[in-house]
């Protein structure tokens, strides 16, 4: 089975098992709730994430990377119970590795995309019974359409395309009005912003989501945290150091607010 | 009739001629380490015979493609099983060789009701620290040597020397990557020049004349003979190299840029 390049195949002949349903109701409190958003900009596409884990009313983590690489050209973001949502990103970013390393080409953009529909299929049960929903956003170059390309998934694992903009977590009904504004009346449409001029709206989305979703951690300057912002180019995955988001912070959001 | 011992050393020293017999042909690999890592090289006819196995390790084959295939499958699956089930930190060169790959060539070899895998294998382990690297050179009876800086595959012991001893005088330490990719490409010329003598019935060369025969522009007229219908490949286990994976292939365009002037001039047609 492993001349085929499937990984998940592969580890799943071995005996694993992506989650296993707890029974409904159980009463527990499971670290779910984020703001997550991904738009195109000028030279590719902009991923963003909150840092926030949440149990209930529990803030359970300030620190999450919620914007995970998969390999050169391609992120997920998670939304959703973090433990399975960190499960599915490991066997995405093995299985790209492995389909590349076997079969000695990349695995198709269409490809990546269905790898993770299967696993949000495969979890079906486990999200209904509420120990394991995940809704993603997938981001990344397809390097045959020379285009960066922006999907998001509901938790049975059904894909869509965000032409232009996609959000999940519990903060994204709160941005989403906002980006249908900025992207139809702002200045300027999203697609013509600078990375730069990107990453600022980024903030300002995010700082947004975190003033009406407690669960949105938005931005903490005492405590030097800053989301994850995330750009998709035909070079590849590069992230914004920390430095250029307290400075934009400081000039483009923080007056504002 | 292999029950009786000596009939079974008998049938084991056969396959080792036939083994021997099936890599004359085959084309030497060279692994060499450099200032940001290790380079693997090789001149093929198109089948490749350089692979990424995992974030850090790389391998090298001579052998039946078939074979190679197979026994670089057995190293994925094993890389990745094990990275995903701990982390990628554990799956280390030594431990693929030692309790993955040996065993299955040895055993394949001692069976000798059943074909043995006609294959020579080269791990090449990017070490996490600067001069940590590790070179596993694997025989198709699954007995293994490990160095550090240099290693190589070839059809006979006497060449695996020469190759060496070329690579030791001529790079004795870590050099930039142009001075390296030279290094392994002459160093394949003494072992592919080597093993056609071999091959030949010719005698080895006295030592007392291998310098001279082991002259760089005698060796770049040797290369640029044989090198006509064939391919250089040329990959880098790279230490600056972003993200988890460090390998990558080293392009035609940029292989040729990397060359110095003499030895590209003498391997245009």
């Amino acid at each position: 089975m492993g001349m085929h390049g499937d990984f998940y195949q592969l580890l799943k002949g071995q005996g694993y098992q992506l989650c296993v349903p707890a029974a409904a109701g159980s009463g527990v409190d499971i670290p779910t709730a984020t703001t997550i958003l991904a738009f195109k900009y000028r030279d590719g596409v902009l991923v963003a994430g909150d840092r926030r884990a949440t149990a209930g009313n529990m803030v359970m983590y300030d620190r999450t990377d919620k914007v995970l690489d998969l390999d050169r050209h391609s992120v997920m973001a998670i939304a959703g119970v973090p433990a399975t949502a960190y499960e599915m990103a490991r066997i995405l970013e093995h299985s790209f590795k492995y389909y590349r390393r076997t079969q000695l080409q990349e695995l198709s953009f269409e490809g990546k995309l269905r790898a993770l529909s299967k696993l949000l299929k495969e979890n079906v049960a486990a999200a209904l019974s509420g120990t394991g929903a995940v809704a993603p956003i997938f981001a990344g170059y397809d390097v045959e359409q020379e285009t960066a390309k922006i999907y998001f998934y509901d938790i049975l694992g059904a894909e869509f395309e965000g032409v232009e903009y996609a959000v999940s977590g519990s903060g994204s009904p709160t941005i989403r009005g906002i980006l249908h504004y900025l992207n139809t009346w702002g200045e300027q449409p999203l697609q013509a912003m600078s990375e730069e001029q990107a990453a600022a709206q980024a903030l300002r989305l995010l700082t947004s989501a975190a003033e009406f979703d407690s669960a949105t951690g938005g931005v903490n300057r005492e405590a030097d945290l800053y989301p994850v912002v995330k750009f998709i180019t035909a070079a590849g995955v590069g992230t914004m150091p920390d430095a250029r988001l307290k400075s934009l912070f400081e000039a483009k959001v923080a007056r504002h607010v | 009739m292999y029950e009786e011992p000596y009939r079974w050393v008998e049938a084991v020293e056969n396959r080792r001629q036939y083994l021997d017999e099936q890599f004359k042909e085959g084309s030497p690999v060279v692994a060499l380490a450099y200032d940001a890592g290790i380079l693997l090289l090789t001149v093929s006819k198109g089948t490749p015979k350089i692979y990424e196995i995992y974030d850090r390790l790389a391998l090298g084959g001579m052998g039946h493609p078939a074979d190679l295939e197979k026994l670089r499958f057995s190293l994925l699956e094993m890389a990745h099983v094990e990275g995903f089930n701990r982390s990628p930190a554990d799956v280390t060169g030594v431990r693929m060789v030692k309790y993955g790959i040996a065993p299955v060539l040895k055993q394949a070899f001692e069976e000798v009701f059943k074909a043995p895998f006609i294959a020579k294998l080269l791990l090449a382990e990017l070490g996490m620290k600067a001069g940590k690297s590790s070179l596993l050179t694997i025989s198709y009876d699954g007995t293994f040597e490990e160095a550090s800086h240099c290693a190589v595959l070839a059809a006979n012991p006497s060449t695996q020397r020469a190759m060496l001893e070329f690579l030791h005088r001529q790079a004795p330490e870590r050099l930039p990557l142009d001075q390296t990719i030279t290094s392994a490409l002459l160093a394949w010329a003494v072992g592919d020049r080597a093993q056609r003598r071999h091959e030949a019935g010719e005698t080895e060369p006295d030592k007392t004349q291998a310098p001279a025969m082991e002259a760089p522009d005698a060796l770049a007229s040797y290369l640029h003979n044989r090198l006509s219908d064939k391919t250089i490949e040329c990959a880098l286990l790279d230490r600056n190299e972003r993200g988890s994976s460090k390998y990558r292939v080293l392009p035609p365009d940029e292989l040729s840029r990397t060359l110095p002037h003499d030895l590209k001039s003498s391997l245009s047609p």
